[in-house]
């Protein structure tokens, strides 16, 4: 009786181990490539920047919101896409970064700007003692161990109501003056996530980026050529950490409070999600999938109480059919590759494989 | 010529199954050594046991004067042992390119550096070891793009780019062309006259065995059942009525 179960199980699991191991490809770039890449970004940041003056409050709150998990999005995509590694802990280094922020400020009267630099210390320590364990393990071990001691973090700041005042979290004027504007904090936060990026950009694109993603293919392989795999992983993990660390500082300037639920696992689901929906095949891709998530987030809540049913379907639609995420409907040729997919996934059995091969996934890439 | 890696009673076992027994083999240096023996008689595992893929049960490995038995996989690779897989082991989605200058880096032990961009110092190097293994064409493409000869030589480019003092192929030229087999061995050749390099190969191919190889070692069940010169090996009764005797008899 169990036997078909199994099997239904079975084929699911290896839908989605290829679907979730996969991540950025790179092939070589023509230099139209490279300037239409170039000024992409730097249109980007410029309308960013006059969305802070022009827009009204209410709605620039949410893009700050949307930079804070943009952040959070990234640093998790260097495990998730570049490592191949799906950690569903991400939360914790988080939670950690906006605990460090209210914790230092309710105990020991610590300057946010001072948080701002240690936050990601802590982030990193934390996740280099995390990593050192979890990543003994493989996928769907490592991704449940991750799970674990992040939930472990959870209940901490759950449960310690003395010193984390609990389910209640810290709320309070912890804030510097200089941040209290609207307007200053969202260029704040703009600046600081703008300068993430870059520096994980920079990551990638390393000797160490490239050995990231050498491994992600054939750890066993790169073990053969001389490197350390595990160490090199757990260099990725502390890097992650500490990103994920100084994206919860940003969620502070944001939501001026610190609560369990940064930690929780449904907030690390939240990361894969928003990597998942934007495209972990490129760099930029998990940054728009938080866009997404966090207005449709907001705007679908405002209409229904069904809106996590509809990011649910969103889910559904772009595994099925994009694996490439939202990004990859910016590739030159959309509609082609999206129906050859269609066809790779209806027309023959075996469309794991033909995903791979896909050309056009490397040309929709952004920098 | 000296050794310049000496097997002294090794031994793995697999729960109650002997896969390699009390092997005891030297490979001379800059030689060509063959490994033969039918499916099963423990190539592969003594390959790993090289390697360092698998632990050794007994027994000492001595690679260029250290105890390498029961070391790490990098370790090892690092003393300057690197190997072609006989499962192409390849990275299928990085470009060819990109996958060569990863070994390299590797080598380099720059892997930890990053602060620099990946193709400043490696991407001269890499286009002529491609070069050298006929991939030069094909430096822009994804390595899962690759027909399965060309794969397997980018393979054995992975292995090269680590300028290993040893080099070990798992059945070099298996479901190559005649055309791949015989450019395959060409290169074989050419890197232990040209560069110096030591080639210790398993395969099933007598012709490549017999065409190249100085020193041949036949694996039975796990043991080693003949060791020594080309020559000795071919005229040896034992390994005529196990290994080879069997080949005659299934072609006819």
């Amino acid at each position: 009786m169990n036997q078909p179960v199994r099997t239904t199980l079975q084929k699911h699991s290896e839908r989605l181990v290829p679907f979730v191991g996969r991540g950025p490809v790179d092939v070589h770039r023509r230099p139209r490539q490279v300037a239409l890449r170039v000024g992409g970004v730097v249109a980007l940041l410029v309308l960013l920047l006059v969305a802070g003056q022009v827009l009204d409050i209410a709605r620039l709150l949410t893009l700050e919101e949307a930079l804070a998990l943009a952040a959070f999005a990234m640093a998790s995509n260097l495990l998730i896409g570049y490592g191949g590694l799906v950690s569903f802990g991400q939360a914790a280094f988080f939670g950690i970064g906006s605990y460090t922020v209210a914790l230092g400020w309710l105990h020991w009267q610590l300057s946010f700007w001072l948080a701002l630099v240690i936050a990601p210390l802590i982030g990193g320590a934390v996740a280099g003692i995390i990593g050192l364990l979890a990543l003994r393990s493989r996928r769907l071990y490592f991704a449940l161990l991750t799970l674990a001691f992040s939930q472990l973090c959870y209940v901490l700041a759950q449960e310690r109501y003395t010193f984390t005042q609990g389910a209640n979290g810290v709320i309070g004027p912890m804030l510097p003056d200089s941040l209290i504007d609207p307007r200053h904090a969202y260029l704040f936060v703009l600046a600081v996530a703008a300068a993430a990026a870059l520096v994980l950009w920079k990551i990638t694109t390393s000797p160490f980026g490239l050995v990231l993603r050498a491994t992600r293919e054939n750890r066993e392989r790169m073990q053969a050529l001389g490197v350390n795999v595990f160490g090199h992983q757990l260099l990725a993990f502390v890097i992650s950490g500490a990103f994920c660390s100084l994206a919860g500082v940003l969620f502070v300037v944001y939501s001026q409070s610190a609560y369990p639920e940064l930690l929780d696992w449904t907030q690390s689901g939240y990361a894969v999600y928003m990597v998942v929906i934007g495209g972990m095949f490129t760099f930029l891709g998990p940054a728009l999938g938080a866009g997404v998530y966090t207005f449709a987030n907001q705007y679908l809540a405002q209409h229904t109480s069904d809106w996590q049913l509809i990011l649910g379907l969103i889910l559904l639609v772009i595994v099925l059919f994009r694996p490439d995420g939202l990004a990859g409907l910016l590739s030159p040729r959309p509609w082609r590759s999206a129906a050859r997919r269609l066809q790779a996934r209806f027309g023959q059995q075996e469309d794991s494989t033909t995903d791979t091969t896909d050309p056009d996934r490397t040309t929709g890439e952004l920098p | 010529m000296t050794a310049l890696l000496r097997a002294t009673g090794l031994t793995r076992r697999f729960g109650g199954f002997t896969a390699v027994d009390h092997v005891d083999m030297e490979v001379q240096e800059g030689g060509i050594h063959a490994v033969i023996g039918p499916n099963g008689a423990g190539k592969t595992t003594l390959f790993r046991l090289l390697t360092g893929l698998v632990r050794p049960t007994e027994g000492r490995i001595v690679f260029a004067g250290s105890e390498i038995g029961g070391s790490r996989p990098h370790k090892i690779a690092r003393r300057g042992l690197a190997q072609s897989f006989q499962l192409t082991a390849i990275f299928p989605r990085l470009s060819v390119l990109e996958s060569v200058q990863a070994a390299i880096i590797a080598r380099q032990r720059h892997t930890r550096d990053v602060l620099h961009w990946t193709g400043r110092s490696t991407t001269a190097e890499a286009g002529a070891i491609l070069d050298r293994v006929g991939l030069g064409a094909a430096s822009g493409q994804l390595a899962n793009t690759l027909s399965h000869g060309d794969q397997r030589a980018l393979d054995l480019a992975l292995a090269l780019a680590g300028r290993p003092r040893l080099l070990l192929l798992d059945e070099p030229t298996a479901g190559m062309s005649i055309l791949e087999t015989r450019q395959t061995i060409d290169l074989i050749v050419d890197l232990v006259r040209t560069d110096g390099l030591t080639v210790l190969f398993s395969e099933h191919d007598m012709d490549m065995v017999f065409g190249i190889s100085e020193t041949i070692t036949v694996l039975h069940q796990g043991r080693v059942i003949a060791d020594g010169p080309a020559a000795t090996v071919r005229a040896d009764d034992d390994v005529m009525a196990i290994y080879l005797g069997n080949a005659v008899r299934e072609r006819n």
